[in-house]
């Protein structure tokens, strides 16, 4: 591989009584990629990720993330989920500082930053709005924020547009895309929707339940930038028949 | 702006006038004897006119209701809290706290004044007795409904379990924390009056009444319940905006301030830190 690891699962499993959630799993994942992971419920890509969060401890394997061991080990990765979370009592400016404000205290350089991506990316009105006021494409906005300001160099995102109509989903999706273009972050992405893996991913990992395992590792033949086009480009139609058949079975 | 403040205060003063006036009515339109009751002009004079022996024993009074809630509040958010913390302690201090309240108060204030003397303790412990149960219900239960993701994101960035209850848990539990409040504030009077029937030797509000009532001074009975109940509305008016205060992102859609004035971009600030 020409570009460098920053995540390297080996043999990692997790299993939850008798159930295994993720069957022995290993993967490489190259610094600043864009890699989607998409399958059914119940195909452990969730406990993936809060395997390699470190909220979870996998019964075997290594997760290593740039050369150093986390099996188990929180701090190491920005996470998002389909809920904001975002904490009512606090603005957004202060939401978008909430990872600081949870391990020491806030400096004005992390206001400064915070005020800074707000307004890079089309908040910066709100700074001082409580979520209360903002919609949900923005109020997922400012959760990505809160993410991308951890300086984490990973980061884990749990199907961050599926609350959202699709209208937005698609503005979610673009903005996204120039974000990690523009802040060459490492993104793995959760999603129940084949078009949003292929639109913005390099690499689509797809996976199975029971046991919970990856079965594809599809590499995306789509060229960027990503546009509207893309959407109905021969590689985009080639690469969705093929996940289409892998997650409903051969005569799909 | 004007229109709120009409139906939040307008309103409500309103409904107090409309009931004095029904009062006034009913024992005008039914000839009723004032030694059974007073018109409320009546009631309200007996109080004015005699205000100088009453202002001290309503002091006292307050003072009890304001101390018992204080140690109340203060004692069923730590409970609330530990309760929350460590699961058997909740098992086994939750049947306890039901019990607390199942006995009937008036009957434990007898031995109260046994253990305590007829100081003002007794009567902050009647006080913080009623008001901790409410306070510690709501806050165990806010505490316990604390969204498990939200916690998990903590984690996820390496906060401590300390820095998770200070920034995460504590806020979350707010709301829950002043309905507890407010609920102990209305009953904080009463536990203050039951104390002082059960547990004074001199001169109370609560024996004041009494004094009045053998005396069929029943505009005085009267004129004394109403100053009971106006330190019952005004303690709990003053709950209330604490509350207010407490949580601004319950009325705003934008902060009042952010604390800009702590940031290097704000000129006067660099020059004049705080």
């Amino acid at each position: 591989m020409s570009s460098n690891i920053l995540l390297r699962l080996r043999n990692v499993e997790k299993v939850f009584g008798d159930t295994v959630a993720l069957a022995p799993t290993s993967l490489e994942i190259a610094a600043g990629s864009f890699v989607a992971i998409v399958g059914p419920s119940g195909c452990g890509k969730s406990t993936l990720f809060n395997v390699i969060a470190g909220l979870l401890q996998p019964e075997q394997g290594e997760v290593e993330l740039d050369g150093r061991l986390i099996n188990g080990a929180t701090g190491h990765v920005g996470y998002m989920l389909q809920k904001d979370l975002l904490v009512p009592w606090r603005t957004v400016e202060d939401n978008i500082t909430m990872a600081a404000r949870l391990t020491r205290r806030v400096t004005n350089d992390d206001r400064l930053e915070a005020r800074r991506v707000a307004h890079q990316y089309g908040l910066g009105e709100f700074l001082r709005h409580y979520p209360s006021a903002l919609s949900g494409g923005m109020r997922q906005r400012v959760a990505f924020m809160r993410t991308l300001v951890t300086h984490q160099p990973l980061l884990l995102l749990d199907e961050p547009f599926g609350a959202l109509d699709a209208q937005t989903r698609l503005e979610m999706q673009q903005w996204l895309l120039q974000v990690w273009r523009e802040t060459g972050r490492t993104v793995l992405f959760i999603t129940h929707d084949v078009d949003e893996s292929i639109f913005l991913s390099d690499r689509i990992l797809v996976m199975s339940p029971r046991p919970g395992r990856v079965v594809a590792d599809i590499s995306n033949p789509l060229g960027r930038p990503r546009t509207f086009d893309s959407l109905t480009d021969p590689h985009f139609v080639e690469v969705k028949s093929q996940i289409m058949r892998l997650l409903h079975g051969g005569d799909q | 702006m004007k229109r709120r403040v009409l139906r939040n205060v307008g309103v409500p003063l309103l409904s107090i006038v409309l009931l004095l006036t029904i009062w006034q009515l009913i024992v005008v339109v039914f000839h009723i004897a004032p030694y059974i009751a007073p018109r409320p002009w009546g009631a309200i004079r007996a109080v004015t006119t005699d205000w100088s022996t009453l202002w001290p024993l309503v002091l006292g009074t307050i003072r009890e209701t304001v101390y018992g809630f204080f140690v109340g509040a203060l004692l069923g958010l730590s409970l609330g809290v530990i309760m929350a913390k460590v699961k058997v302690l909740q098992r086994l201090v939750y049947p306890v706290l039901v019990l607390s309240q199942a006995v009937p108060i008036i009957a434990l204030a007898a031995p109260l004044v046994l253990i305590l003397g007829f100081s003002v303790t007794p009567k902050v412990v009647i006080v913080a007795w009623i008001v901790f149960f409410p306070v510690t219900v709501n806050v165990l239960d806010g505490l316990s409904h604390v969204d498990q993701d939200l916690v998990n994101l903590a984690k996820v960035y390496g906060a401590s379990r300390w820095r998770t209850f200070l920034q995460i848990e504590i806020p979350a539990t707010t709301t829950p924390l002043f309905s507890g409040l407010k609920i102990g504030a209305t009953y904080a009077v009463t536990g203050a009056i039951i104390g002082e029937l059960a547990a004074s030797s001199g001169s109370s509000l609560a024996l004041y009444q009494e004094h009045a009532n053998s005396n069929l001074n029943t505009a005085a009975v009267y004129g004394t319940t109403m100053v009971m109940t106006v330190i019952g509305i005004s303690w709990f008016l003053l709950v209330v905006g604490a509350e207010v205060l407490a949580t601004p992102w319950q009325r705003r859609s934008v902060a009042r301030r952010q604390r800009w004035r702590r940031t290097p971009d704000d000129r006067t600030n660099v020059l004049n830190p705080k």
